[in-house]
């Protein structure tokens, strides 16, 4: 077992935001999001957290460490602790923060959904019960039930990225330009790209990425890509957008 | 709901002649830093040196591109600054405007400023 | 629902904070500053310039001050940040166009490399005489 000092962000709404050092005992191998919880269970319920999955599968639980984006869930303690100073535990930066470690990420959702990829759901609406009569349960479903889609292979996304929004996070233009589609989507359009030959797709894709908040903003950092926990490289998708622009833009300056 | 994020396309030519100029200045800066500095003695030219190089016409051509140039990229990377701050569209395209206008004003300074020393 | 949002001047600021950040971040700062320096360089040699309208008498005066240590000094600084700007800028280029980019760090560094060295010959130059 080791004994560990969280200093945790806090921030309630209508407060000033302020840090509180936990200690918490935990196993030699725990992870950080292991010792968040405990934090939670034994000493403070209102800390406000993400988490679900464990294992870098879904990507809620993403904060910062020391100041460094990560995965709480595979990040082990023994890892980025120097076993004296506290971890020092913050939200991600870019976004707004609601409570605690959980920020709002409706603008990263924004933006993926102007990348033009289908966002499943706009608000929180329930699905309908797997059962085939459901007055039988007496349950009443205020809306229609959702049809599955036509074309169902639109939203099924077989890439790395979980959408944890990190590498928005780490993005120093991301931070000032609330307009920049942001490293994520701009990765997604890539692949979107990547994935049809169909020539007016093609240009609906390049176009999005070539706006004015497109690739354009992207000024090589490469901080999206040194923080991604699933190695999409973002910022090598940014480039590959790009030159794939300045091809065509060369192209067609050269038969005019 | 309108989306904040939608974009307006065609950026590409920016960043393109930003890359351009860029590339020419390396050649043109080292050019005229060499030509001012490296070739006389002393490494700074007096008023009768600056007058004897300005005379030469192919100078003269070539501080003109390098002043177009250098002013080009200054502006263009101005702007990319910014950019950066997601500001609305309209005052992003008030600024594109200003900044040409301050370019070109540049421009315009250089040209009658050679031209003066040279009369 | 209240949410705490940073003002967008702070935000606006981010990309100078290099702390607990990687290469990349460093250069693209650097780039940046080193722009910024030059541009207001570049009003300022224009200012410099109009010397030469008062003829010899205005310029020459100039010219011997321009020769005093100080000013030596910022020269030099000057074409420290001419290079860094420079050469750090090819590097952006070339990886806008694909080429480079598995080893934009390596690339950054030995960049940095020759400009520290073409920095010390310029040094050489311009305090020798």
């Amino acid at each position: 077992m080791i004994e560990v000092s969280l200093q945790i962000f806090r921030y309630k709404a209508g407060q000033q935001p302020h840090y509180d050092t936990f200690t918490v005992q935990v196993a030699d191998t725990a992870y950080v999001l292991d010792a968040l919880d405990v934090v939670w269970a034994k000493h403070d319920h209102s800390l406000t957290y993400r988490r679900a999955c464990h294992h870098s599968a879904c990507g809620v639980c993403a904060l910062r460490i020391d100041g460094v984006e990560k995965l709480p869930c595979v990040t082990r303690i023994a890892d980025v602790w120097d076993g004296h100073r506290p971890l020092r535990l913050e939200p991600l930066r870019n976004f707004p923060v609601v409570s605690d470690l959980v920020v709002d990420v409706k603008s990263f959702f924004q933006r993926m959904s102007a990348s033009d990829l289908e966002i499943t759901r706009d608000s929180e609406p329930t699905l309908p019960l797997s059962v085939d009569n459901l007055d039988e349960l007496d349950v009443h479903v205020e809306q229609e039930p959702v049809e599955p889609p036509e074309n169902l292979a639109r939203f099924n996304r077989f890439e790395s990225c979980i959408e944890c929004g990190i590498c928005m996070s780490a993005c120093p233009t991301v931070a000032a330009d609330d307009k920049f589609l942001g490293p994520a989507a701009l990765a997604a359009i890539y692949y979107e790209r990547q994935k049809t030959d169909d020539p007016r797709e093609v240009a609906h894709l390049l176009a999005l990425a070539d706006g004015e908040h497109g690739v354009w903003r992207c000024h090589s950092a490469y901080e999206c890509t040194e923080a991604c926990p699933q190695a999409v490289d973002p910022a090598g998708k940014i480039m590959a957008l790009r030159r794939e622009l300045v091809a065509n833009r060369l192209k067609k300056g050269w038969r005019r | 709901m309108e989306n904040p994020f939608a974009q307006e396309p065609k950026a590409t030519a920016g960043w393109l002649w930003q890359v351009i100029t860029g590339v020419a200045l390396v050649f043109l800066l080292g050019l005229h830093i060499i030509a001012n500095h490296f070739i006389v003695k002393g490494g700074l030219r007096n008023f009768a040196d600056v007058l004897a190089y300005l005379r030469n016409p192919v100078f003269l051509v070539l501080e003109a591109l390098f002043l177009v140039v250098v002013a080009s990229h200054a502006m263009l990377g101005i702007r990319a600054i910014l950019m950066d701050f997601g500001l609305s569209d309209r005052v992003e395209k008030l600024l594109s405007r200003a900044l040409t206008v301050v370019g070109v004003l540049t421009v315009g300074y250089g040209m009658w400023l050679t031209w003066a020393i040279a009369h | 629902m209240a949410s705490l949002e940073y003002p967008k001047v702070r935000r606006a600021t981010r990309w100078f904070d290099v702390r607990r950040r990687r290469l990349g971040m460093w250069a693209y700062a650097l780039n940046r500053i080193t722009g910024i320096g030059l541009v207001v360089y570049l009003y300022l040699h224009l200012v410099i310039l109009s010397q030469l309208l008062g003829g010899a008498k205005s310029w020459d005066t100039f010219v011997s001050l321009a020769r005093s240590p100080f000013f030596l000094t910022l020269d030099v600084v000057l074409i420290a940040g001419a290079l860094i700007h420079g050469l750090n800028g090819l590097r952006v280029a070339l990886m806008g166009f694909g080429i480079g980019l598995k080893v934009h760090k390596a690339f950054f560094v030995i960049l940095m490399c020759v400009a520290v060295i073409a920095l010390f010959v310029a040094a050489l130059l311009i305090y020798g005489g």
